[in-house]
């Protein structure tokens, strides 16, 4: 879920971009009112890689953002990508290839990331690739690897864009694409019965190219259903207070309330319901509420209770593979399971399919893995994925709910640790 | 009618805290003639600093007003010796390029040091509101637009009823009279400079409790000091106050009854339409030296 949240914050670096430029207009107008008159990589690789000395190694090459806005969650990456280095070749690596990781810095630059891919596989010949982080740098990533006929496995980069190039090389590796990812909600609101449902619906989305699509994804479903929607606006990432947005919501008197947002701006949400002393009975929060450690942080941990929002791993999961996952992650890493970003866990689960596509096959070359990773369902510990000829994936997110001041799955049935809330405690409770 | 009344009642509130942050960029206009870009990022500065001065000592970041402004007020005077004082007068353009260097310099400095996550200071009382007859009022910014009348009305009393306003005052009006009555410009620069900054730094711990920041919100807010100030009329004080509170009450009440994609714009295009008609702004002179 990490990857929508910081494709969220590449869109971040567009919308500071079009901070300076507003800058620059209030400049003109400055100098109006002083009246002021003064004022392509051409060199071709081989296929799939590698010299004989090198067939006791699978070399895997990875640009990540060690530096720059997404440094985070870059290193996030890198630690699930690490983690599955080693746990692999622990098991005895690859068909018998010891896995060697060749990772590399794009300071989260799309320009270099380009640089990098075309390096690591025409000069570093390396075996395989796996994604970088976010849409913004995963877009021209897996077109360099459509290229040179590599696989391109990605973990962080799920916006509706992605999918538009019409790639059949690339695998999203997350249970759903960004703008289907609070689908899981409808579901489970529509399995209630009838009067038990909202009967009235306020929708304040951000106005980015994730968390709008995925509030009128919603809406769409829940109008369909017959629940009235008293409330339907986008806002401006440069609008940072929110309280005439949350006034104007809580004037219509909603029973449920969903919020397209990325991070800021849910906690912004949140802070306006409660200075408005306004908690509707339902709330469900795209991203942000999905951040175990910075939610509760920004919000207060009291004011968590009963917020919905969605995930493919956290802290608890019962997924195949989910508790291996974190007891390595806390053996390498050392932390709490609720410290470790699910980023972390999408990356490792990257390393995992090209293991499970090995097993089956007996190969570890791109074209096997694209051509076996179409066709069936493959376990990883986010999640049982599927895709699309396109690499959108065909499974749900799970809808999780604060309870207890805790991320805790609700649904569906299967992976439940407890029933939801129906009715969201008052702020502060 | 209720989320009319409650929208302007935000707006008002907000602008108070923006009537803060630009007084000191009017202020410095006025003094000067320079357009200091650095106030959205010396605010930005204060802000991480007040929140630092919370996270680690546990300082209130209302309190933390009292160490930051006087220590923006010297960072205001070196600023000022450095960079501002070996400029020839009147040299407006470079001064704009010498204060957008300092800006991006904080910025960068802020960056290396905080990185660009995203901060705000979660004082336990943040979040809280009075009601009255049904309006919600923000404890937070009840009190910032409190501490904004404060500053403000003391910012005036230092013009108008002391030497060193009276001294401001005459450099404004007449740089050459006010010299040879034995006023030191270069000294009333320096000191009205710091005073500006110093304003930054009671405005960023406040900036700080209300809104999200990071180093690269300086953008964000010295376009809307810019636009303040410029619609209010370069160099007016109430011009400022005004302004920030016609932009509060317009951004809130677009945002609530109409569309919030437009809250923003509404207030550039109210701006243009101002200077249209009256090019000095609400409250500017014809000459320099409105205070």
């Amino acid at each position: 879920m990490d990857g929508n949240r910081l494709s969220g914050e590449a869109v971040q670096l567009l919308f500071r971009e079009r901070r300076r430029r507003r800058l620059l207009a209030a400049l003109a107008a400055v100098a109006v009112s002083m009246s002021l008159a003064a004022c392509g990589p051409a060199t071709a690789g081989p296929d799939a890689g590698g010299d004989a000395a090198a067939k006791d190694t699978l070399t895997v090459g990875v640009s990540l953002s060690l530096t720059g806005d997404f440094a985070d969650p870059g290193k996030a990456a890198k630690r699930g990508y690490d983690l599955w280095a080693s746990d692999v070749n622990e098991r005895g690596g690859v068909l018998g290839r010891k896995v060697v990781l060749k990772i590399v810095d794009d300071t989260s630059n799309p320009n270099q990331v380009t640089t990098n891919y075309t390096n690591l596989i025409t000069k570093d010949k390396v075996d395989l690739v796996f994604g970088p982080f976010s849409s913004l740098l995963s877009i021209p990533a897996s077109q360099v690897a459509k290229r040179y006929g590599y696989a391109f496995l990605e973990p962080a980069g799920g916006g509706p864009k992605v999918f538009e190039q019409r790639l059949d090389n690339l695998f999203f590796v997350q249970p759903a694409s960004i703008v289907r990812q609070g689908d899981i909600f409808a579901d489970y609101l529509l399995k209630l019965p009838a009067d038990q449902r909202p009967k009235t619906a306020a929708y304040a989305a951000l106005d980015d190219p994730f968390a709008a699509p995925l509030a009128e994804n919603l809406r769409k479903r829940l109008e369909a259903a017959g629940i009235r929607t008293v409330y339907s606006e986008t806002y401006p990432d440069s609008l940072t207070d929110l309280t005439p947005v949350i006034a104007k919501v809580a004037a219509g008197k909603p029973d449920l309330v969903v919020s397209g947002t990325q991070s800021e701006d849910a906690y912004a949400q949140v802070k306006a319901m409660k200075q408005l002393k306004f908690s509707p009975k339902w709330l469900f929060m795209s991203n942000g509420a999905n951040n175990p450690v910075e939610f509760p942080d920004k919000v207060g941990s009291n004011n968590v209770n009963g917020i919905f929002t969605t995930g493919d791993w956290f802290a608890g999961s019962k997924q195949p593979g989910a508790a291996e996952f974190v007891k390595a992650y806390l053996a390498k890493y050392g932390g709490e399971e609720t410290g470790i970003d699910t980023t972390s866990a999408e990356a490792y689960s990257v390393g995992v399919l090209v293991e499970q596509v090995a097993k089956k096959t007996g190969k570890a070359d791109n074209a096997t893995i694209v051509k076996t990773l179409h066709s069936g369902t493959w376990t990883t510990p986010i999640g049982d994925l599927s895709w699309d000829a396109y690499g959108e994936p065909q499974s749900n997110y799970t809808l999780v709910q604060w309870q207890n001041r805790r991320l805790t799955p609700v649904f569906p049935a299967e992976v439940a640790a407890v029933q939801p809330l129906t009715s969201k405690p008052a702020w502060g409770k | 009618m209720h989320t009319l009344v409650q929208a302007v009642i935000l707006g008002v509130l907000t602008g108070g805290v923006y009537a803060l942050m630009a007084s000191g960029q009017t202020l410095i206009f006025g003094i000067m003639r320079v357009i200091n870009l650095a106030q959205g990022a010396m605010v930005v500065l204060s802000a991480y600093l007040s929140c630092t001065l919370f996270t680690t000592a546990g300082i209130d970041p209302f309190l933390t007003i009292l160490l930051l402004a006087p220590l923006m007020f010297l960072l205001g005077v070196v600023v000022h010796r450095v960079f501002l004082r070996p400029l020839k007068a009147g040299d407006g353009e470079l001064s704009l390029m010498v204060m957008f260097a300092v800006a991006l310099a904080v910025e960068g400095v802020l960056a290396a040091t905080y990185k660009t996550t995203y901060r705000s200071i979660n004082a336990t009382y943040r979040d809280e509101s009075l009601e009255l007859a049904g309006y919600h009022l923000s404890v937070t910014r009840l009190a910032a637009f409190g501490l904004s009348l404060a500053v403000l009305g003391g910012l005036w009393v230092l013009l108008h009823r002391t030497r060193f306003g009276a001294s401001i005052r005459a450099t404004v009006q007449n740089p050459t009279a006010a010299r040879l009555l034995g006023v030191d410009p270069d000294r009333v620069s320096a000191l009205g400079f710091g005073l500006g900054a110093a304003t930054a730094g009671a405005a960023g711990a406040v900036f700080g409790l209300v809104y999200p920041f990071n180093s690269a919100s300086h953008y964000d807010l010295i376009a809307r000091l810019l636009a303040i100030v410029v619609l209010g009329g370069l160099g007016s004080l109430g011009g400022a106050v005004a302004a920030s509170i016609l932009m509060g009450v317009a951004e809130s009440v677009v945002a609530a009854t109409w569309s919030p994609a437009w809250a923003s714009a509404t207030f550039f295009v109210a701006l243009l339409l101002v200077l249209l008609v009256r090019p000095r702004g609400l409250f500017g002179a014809q000459l320099r030296g409105a205070l």
